[in-house]
């Protein structure tokens, strides 16, 4: 009996004891801490009409692994990055680059040197001055193998980064000459003398080839100025701790808490203004949970599913709430050209012009996203209107495989050697994958009748899977996101040969020249014009199936004024330009 | 006792090995590594791929990569770096520049163990698990006495709806009738420091193990109802407490206490749903995103962590028993 209640009460105890852990206050010996409290609550120094400065509260959705200038990859961590730092140029809301922290910049005649003059009096949100030599920097680190950054890849147009960055021993010599390609210096090419050098405000970049493109790249986060010596002193994880973000951008971080909450105050020192409101990014992965906290009135932006898009529909507030927009991406159903049929130009204009994209928009993405048929998205640089080449047409898809010799028996596709070939449809095995496989298998049976074999995989088997022109399968669904709005990025990025577009097998070494012309031409009614002859080349080779542009979906709040739609958002609505928000009282 | 209780625990060694093998071959035979990132954007050129690779020693032959984990190996500058054996978990690939037990069991700067993701999950788990127990068990006991009555029914009718919703149902279910339509929470806790931000997850979380509970205590004091001693207790003229508390609890709680030691591990684990649904900063999520991601050091890391308290828990409930039940003794 005595154990039995020792026993019991020991339950008891430990329950309480533990309750008492989770719940409650925090114990009096740990101070809190918090972040900075909104301003809203603090009573103006003078009684003027101050403008309302409230917190802009967003979901971001996955925390981000890691906030690094020279490392971060992801969506959700550039947009952290993003408010806290500024590159030398930056894009406008019609995705023209415009200048940031340069205030001009110039290419030499042949477009193989690029000079930017920074602003006068650019400062870091301590006060601490901003030179050139912190660009420097920043590129130099953002090549340097020993960072290892995952899209370092992306400046590898400057002269010597890619022999800098695959150096694995004696790198010195590749060290110094890439840093002779990267330079800061005063205006008249003195050289700079440190990180007080007010004079130091040129910063020069050597590039490989022409590259008349390349300031748009400089608007990236992999050249965003944090500074060495935080990142020195504070080793790896100089990241977690806020307190190392001194930035140049348009907001200050002033919390990073991992896994719940990223917070920001207006940056006083912003050479552009200064914002009217903070910033907390929380980090719900939920959607349905986001949802339920901005009916609630607990997030001042969301961004906006297909799940939950016929309850906005049909309801007249948060459909006036609904922004959707274009986006950044385009998809298509890969065709592997060297895996029978799809060898053959005459079946992939078959299943290509079986889909009806029209019908997969409505019926399959909701709304959410807008068909095509060809590859540079609208709102981007390049973009072609009035493309119909193989758009959808059942009895030319059905000639098509007639012309190419084929028959189809039993839902079997029999080639001109009398041969069944066996079709698979490979996709990342998602339940919203599943529903638009499904639907687009029922497509190709009803259109060509022939059974399409699905075949789901684990996701990161089938990124690993399709990245290899050895293992990527048949035909699968793939996209590509600009990096950067540029019909180079587009074109010579994806389907040069040995690119990017190699993993399905594609090489066509006319188009080649036609890129290579087209990234090296100075002037920019040829360029556009070369790129629009190249795009022409690829759409009428058919590869694969353009199917469809992504959309930004978000639901706002009625009292965030002001913000811009910009196909590149990453992460939220407004980002690209976060000082023309404004928040009224709520 | 002690003898068996070091028995006990030197056996763990050859387990955590056993299953830090098994996981290893495992995770490895899936296709994919940790720098294969989402397809529709730039992929980690191949060049990045092999300088991370070398530092990590990802290039070298498994079984290297595997005695590297478990014993140690030299590092690029010629360094010993200890492994499992001296505690260390290794570095996670995805949040580079943090180890494994640093995303673990670090808490942020300024503040106590319970704050850093383990230590969250712990004080959720042991939350959940204490009212599960503290309700669990009367209920399924007052169930048992109260057979086919009304109260029984009540309580089958409730354990029958927590044994079948599942998590994420109930998760959303409870947050738009408590946080939506009567305002008493927010959606999305705002501060964990706050006691009320603990009560959804924690009545999520606890649950399905509640219902688990009541259910066996009721089926095993059903059982025990019936015994010869139970009768022969009622016709000693004891008091009808001391009869259900020292003769049918006592004997009733056996299963009962057995499900609780693996279900206390997995509780204090963490759990991906909550996690995911109310922005808890525990460890559950890192787990299962870890698989997704081939974040292989943090997939061993948190699948030894695991095993580890389960095994310690079986321990406990072993332990248990002997204060339990008289007739059963440890063999020395």
């Amino acid at each position: 009996m005595r154990k039995l209640f020792a026993l019991l009460s020991l339950l008891v105890i430990a329950s309480m004891a533990l309750a008492a852990c989770g719940g409650g206050a925090a114990p009096a010996t740990e101070a809190p801490v918090v972040p900075a409290e909104p301003q809203a609550t603090e009573a103006p120094a003078e009684p003027t009409a101050e403008p309302y400065h409230g917190t802009l509260r967003i979901n971001m959705g996955s925390f981000p692994d890691i906030v690094d200038p020279q490392k971060s990859s992801f969506v959700g961590e550039i947009a952290v990055l993003k408010l806290v730092y500024e590159g030398l140029t930056r894009l406008d809301k019609d995705l023209n680059t415009i200048p940031a922290a340069a205030e001009s910049w110039e290419y030499n005649d042949d477009a193989t040197v690029l000079t930017f003059t920074l602003r006068e009096g650019l400062t870091y949100s301590d006060g601490s001055l901003l030179n050139a030599a912190r660009f420097e920097y920043s590129f130099h680190r953002n090549s340097d193998p020993a960072t290892a950054g995952e899209y370092a890849s992306i400046a590898d147009d400057i002269l010597g980064a890619a022999e800098f960055r695959s150096c694995a021993e004696n790198c010195d010599a590749v060290r110094d000459a890439f840093y002779e390609n990267t330079k800061a210096s005063h205006a008249d090419g003195a050289a700079c003398t440190g990180y007080d050098d007010e004079a130091c405000n040129t910063f020069t970049v050597k590039l490989k080839q022409a590259g008349p493109y390349f300031h748009t790249v400089a608007s990236l986060w992999v050249g965003y100025p944090a500074k060495q010596e935080l990142i020195e002193a504070g080793g790896e994880n100089w990241w977690l701790d806020a307190a190392n973000h001194i930035g140049n951008g348009p907001f200050v971080m002033t919390t990073l808490e991992q896994g719940t909450q990223v917070a920001f105050v207006p940056n006083e020192t912003y050479w552009a203004g200064v914002a009217t409101y903070d910033i907390d990014y929380a980090y719900i992965v939920d959607g349905a949970v986001a949802f339920e906290a901005y009916k609630n009135d607990e997030f001042d932006i969301v961004g906006l599913g297909a799940e939950d898009l016929g309850t906005v529909q049909n309801d007249p507030t948060l459909s006036a709430e609904a922004n959707i927009y274009p986006g950044s991406c385009t998809f298509a159903m890969m065709f592997h050209q060297q895996k029978a049929p799809f060898t053959d130009v005459k079946v992939r204009e078959a299943f290509a012009m079986a889909i009806d994209r029209d019908a997969w928009v409505s019926d399959v993405l909701k709304g959410l996203g807008s068909s095509t048929l060809t590859w540079i998205p609208k709102g981007f640089p390049g973009y072609q209107d009035g493309e119909t080449r193989l758009a959808f047409d059942a009895a030319a898809a059905v000639q098509s495989l007639t012309d190419g010799g084929y028959t189809v028996v039993d839902g079997q596709l029999i080639g001109a050697d009398g041969k069944a070939i066996e079709i698979v449809d490979t996709f990342s095995d998602t339940p919203r994958n599943r529903t638009r496989n499904e639907w687009l298998v029922a497509k190709w049976k009803e259109v060509l009748g022939i059974d399409v074999k699905l075949n789901p995989v684990e996701s990161t088997t089938y990124t690993a899977l399709t990245k290899d022109i050895n293992t990527a399968p048949q035909m699968f669904i793939l996209g590509w996101c600009a990096d950067y709005p540029d019909p180079q990025n587009w074109l010579s990025v994806y389907w040069k040969t040995g690119a990017f577009g190699e993993r399905i097998g594609y090489s066509n070494p006319e188009l080649d020249a036609l890129m290579t012309q087209a990234d090296a031409e100075l002037d920019s009614a040829k360029r556009a014009d070369l790129y629009a002859q190249a795009q022409d080349m690829l759409v009428a080779g058919s590869p694969v199936a353009f199917m469809w542009n992504n959309v930004n979906s978000y639901l706002v709040k009625p009292w965030v004024k002001g913000a811009t739609q910009t196909p590149m958002d990453s992460g939220w609505i407004g980002d690209n330009d976060p000082l023309s928000i404004t928040l009224e009282a709520h | 006792m002690a003898t068996y209780l070091i028995r006990r625990l030197l056996w763990l060694i050859p387990i955590l090995f056993v299953v830090a093998l098994i996981t290893f071959i495992m995770m490895h035979a899936a296709p994919g590594g940790p720098w294969d990132r989402d397809l529709n954007a730039r992929q980690v050129d191949a060049t990045t791929q092999n300088t991370l690779n070398e530092y990590y020693g990802l290039d070298k032959p498994l079984w290297r990569q595997f005695t590297a984990y478990v014993f140690g190996d030299v590092n690029k500058e010629n360094k010993f770096v200890c492994g499992l054996v001296c505690g260390n978990l290794g570095p996670s690939y995805r949040v580079r520049g943090r180890t494994v037990q640093d995303i673990l069991f670090e808490p942020p700067k300024e503040k106590s163990f319970l704050y850093s993701r383990f230590g969250y999950s712990m004080r959720l788990g042991g939350l959940a698990l204490s009212m599960a127990i503290l309700i669990g068990i009367p209920a399924g006991m007052i169930a048992a006495l109260k057979q086919n009555t009304w109260i029984d029914y009540v309580s089958l009718f409730i354990t029958s709806i927590g044994i079948s919703i599942p998590s994420f149902v109930m998760a959303i279910f409870l947050i738009i009738i408590f946080a939506s339509m009567l305002h008493l929470v927010n959606v999305v806790p705002k501060d964990w420091d706050d006691g009320k931000a603990w009560i959804l997850p924690a009545a999520v979380l606890g649950f399905g193990t509640m219902a688990f509970t009541a259910r066996l205590t009721r089926a095993s004091m059903l059982e025990v109802l019936r015994q010869d001693y139970v009768r022969t207790a009622r016709a000693k003229g004891l008091h009808e407490r001391v009869v259900i508390f020292r003769h049918m609890l006592r004997n009733a709680l056996i299963p009962v206490v057995t499900i609780l030691g693996p279900a206390l591990a997995a509780l204090v684990t963490g759990s991906f749903i909550i996690e995911t649904m109310f922005g808890f900063p525990g460890m559950g999520r890192a787990y299962v995103t870890a698989i997704g991601q081939r974040d292989y050091s943090m997939i061993l890391g948190t699948t030894l962590l695991f095993v580890f308290l389960v095994s310690l828990a079986n321990l406990t409930v072993d332990m248990l028993y002997v204060v339990i039940d008289p007739r059963i003794r440890i063999n020395e």
